[in-house]
């Protein structure tokens, strides 16, 4: 049974339909990348995932299931057993996102004494072990300093000792390191992945990053205004994109191998108040058919890859062409002309 | 740290030099003395009674011998309270003001603070709304008329219940202190909500406060552990000139309720040009100001960390 299943996630905040269809699964100990460009609601789908989106938002799934719970049932006293317990997250900005007025060894002990019912001395020791195991220097002393005494990088590994303290099953990552710099990079997703291997969590991993996602994903998730375009493991949605906003997007990453031009995706994503009958990315589409702009296609395309795409519908007359005719990301599909 | 409250106490000693100067100079400036009354006074009574206070020096000379009685703490014998003297005077009302005044800034804390942070948990909404109007209203509406508003009230209250529910003026019991103190904090209350909402409204929208939720961290322990230290700072920055508002503000209340603080005597002092109480009220209150903005000072660095002094390497 998969450790996460959302089909069909909705979500509206006043006008905005800021995430229209997503479906995502995760079994357990599975690392899934979810990526898109900024707006596409990808760190909205991350909060609803947390029971954490203002009490404004409309939030429905056709189902919604973790680890055999049914999510959307659930009242903000049992989300509060849920977050940092079984689901946590790590955000963005580590130096925003701690408690400028509490030191760090109590704000990664706060989920133990909330969730574990440990004493304050054992959740303080708890937290110094675990940011020893995160190779911070002087764990002890480090715990009694405050954040503002922290570099970046200190205080995102801070961050990830804060949401692997009570070793949950998923672990939401929104963008852990597009706030440091590179070296400082690699080294959190090392540890992120040490983390992950020796606790067998599941991490649902939110980034715009495709070099990063290529480093640390099992599988991959494509994003576009507010919809799940493609998925598949990674090696099926990297090197045989589906999607023609997933092929546009592999475009626009500088290579070494094939120095050439950088392809910007033309136009802009749609207005999420009014989104489009059809699909979302017809607008910008060099494949687009007459059909794309009058109905919303359905995730279609192999049994383990799926694109939201027309192309792939089954009656569709090219559907059967090899994939590695995508490799080279020439566009096999004949234009609306 | 200690080198801070050093620097901080030294610069509050040449302020109160200061004030004590500029209204020794002032008060002198004012026509007229401490004997002109009335009743005409026969020129050598006038002389010997001068000779007596030490009026018949020149200024400067009185200005010398003020200041070495006042190192040593020593203000002077009233002259219009016979044979009281500057020091008893304030150490038997500045107790009661001092009471009054406490009161008033933890009703103005407390209140502030609370409708202040339900207003921001409310935004927009109706608990928000009233507490905005209410504030405009305590703010534009002068205490004097707060005060007689709220006898009326006390007056109709025990009427209606045929006993002394609350009693209406006067000093000595418990009681009596809660309503006068309201008064008084009122005004500050209702800015301290204003203050406390925005800085309070700020921190709902902060990334540690969704970080913190996203713990499973919620209710009380979110609200003190997280939210109220972050937003309480702007607050704590208001509470040196509010205790200064309040004590100062204070004659009018003790006035209208009838309560025998120092506030009254400070007024009196000024009306009748009694030099040596009002150097006497005028120097206390300043020393006592000098010393609250300091103590504010360093309770900035018990909420915030990165306040704290001694820490500073960088």
């Amino acid at each position: 049974m998969s450790l996460l299943d959302v089909n069909a996630l909705t979500v509206s905040i006043g006008p905005v339909q800021a995430v229209r269809d997503v479906s995502l699964t995760l079994e357990p100990g599975e690392c899934r990348a979810l990526v898109g460009e900024s707006g596409c609601g990808k760190s909205v789908t991350a909060m609803s995932l947390l029971g954490l989106m203002p009490s404004n938002a409309k939030i429905s799934a056709e189902h919604w299931l973790f680890a055999g719970r049914d999510m959307s049932q659930l009242n903000e006293r049992d989300w509060r057993q849920v977050r940092g317990n079984q689901i946590a997250m790590i955000f963005q900005n580590p130096m925003t996102a701690l408690d400028p007025t509490q030191t760090i060894g109590a704000q990664i002990a706060e989920p133990l004494r909330i969730h574990k019912g440990l004493s304050r001395r054992d959740a303080k020791m708890r937290a110094i072990a675990l940011l020893e195991r995160l190779a911070i220097a002087n764990p002890a002393q480090r715990a009694e300093q405050y954040p503002f005494e922290f570099s970046g990088g200190m205080l995102q590994r801070a961050m990830i000792a804060m949401a692997v303290v009570c070793e949950p099953q998923l672990l939401i990552a929104d963008e852990p390191t597009t706030a440091l710099d590179v070296t400082v990079q690699a080294e959190v997703l090392c540890l992120l992945q040490e983390m992950r291997e020796s606790s067998g969590t599941a991490m649902l991993f939110i980034t715009h990053d495709l070099g990063v996602v290529a480093e640390i994903a099992d599988s991959v998730s494509v994003m576009y205004a507010g919809q799940t375009v493609e998925s598949g493991s990674l090696h099926g949605v990297f090197k045989t994109e589906a999607h023609p906003y997933t092929q546009a997007l592999k475009r626009a990453v500088p290579s070494l191998e094939n120095p050439r031009q950088l392809e910007a995706i033309k136009g802009s994503p749609p207005d999420l108040r009014r989104p489009p009958a059809g699909c979302g990315f017809a607008a910008r589409c060099s494949q687009r058919m007459a059909i794309c702009e009058e109905q919303p296609p359905q995730m279609a395309c192999g049994d383990n890859h799926l694109a939201r795409c027309w192309l792939w519908h089954k009656d569709h007359p090219l559907r059967w062409r090899q994939a590695d005719a995508l490799i080279s990301g020439t566009p096999v599909w004949r234009n609306k002309e | 740290m200690v080198n801070f409250i050093a620097r901080r106490l030294l610069s509050g000693l040449i302020t109160i030099w200061f004030i004590a100067t500029a209204t020794f100079f002032a008060m002198h400036a004012v026509p007229g003395d401490p004997l002109t009354q009335e009743k005409a006074m026969s020129p050598a009574v006038r002389a010997q009674l001068e000779a007596r206070y030490g009026l018949d020096k020149p200024l400067i000379e009185q200005y010398q011998l003020f200041m070495s009685n006042m190192l040593r703490g020593d203000f002077g014998i009233s002259f219009t309270q016979e044979n009281r003297s500057v020091n008893d005077i304030i150490r038997e009302h500045f107790p009661i003001s001092a009471t009054l005044g406490i009161a008033a800034v933890l009703i103005a804390l407390v209140g502030g603070i609370s409708a202040g942070s339900a207003a921001a948990y409310c935004k927009n909404r109706w608990p928000d709304r009233v507490v905005m109007i209410a504030v405009i209203a305590a703010i534009s509406v002068p205490g004097f008329v707060i005060a007689g508003l709220a006898q009326l009230v006390i007056v109709a209250l025990n009427n209606a219940a045929e006993t002394t529910l609350l009693p209406v003026a006067g000093w000595g019991s418990v009681s009596q202190i809660w309503v006068p103190a309201l008064v008084l904090g009122l005004g500050t209350m209702a800015y301290l909500s204003r203050i406390m909402r925005a800085s309070m409204l700020e921190v709902l929208s902060a990334d540690f406060n969704i970080a913190a939720k996203a713990k499973g961290v919620n209710g009380w322990r979110l609200f003190f552990h997280h939210q109220l230290r972050n937003a309480v700072l702007p607050v704590v920055t208001e509470l040196g000139p509010t205790i200064a508002a309040i004590t100062t503000g204070g004659f009018v209340v003790e006035l209208i309720f009838a309560i025998p603080g120092l506030g009254r005597y400070f007024v009196q002092a000024v009306q009748q040009l009694d030099y040596t109480v009002i150097m006497g009220t005028t120097v206390f209150y300043g020393a006592f100001l000098v010393l609250v903005v300091v103590l504010v000072d360093i309770s900035y660095g018990l909420i915030d960390p990165r306040i704290r002094l001694h820490r500073g390497r960088s």
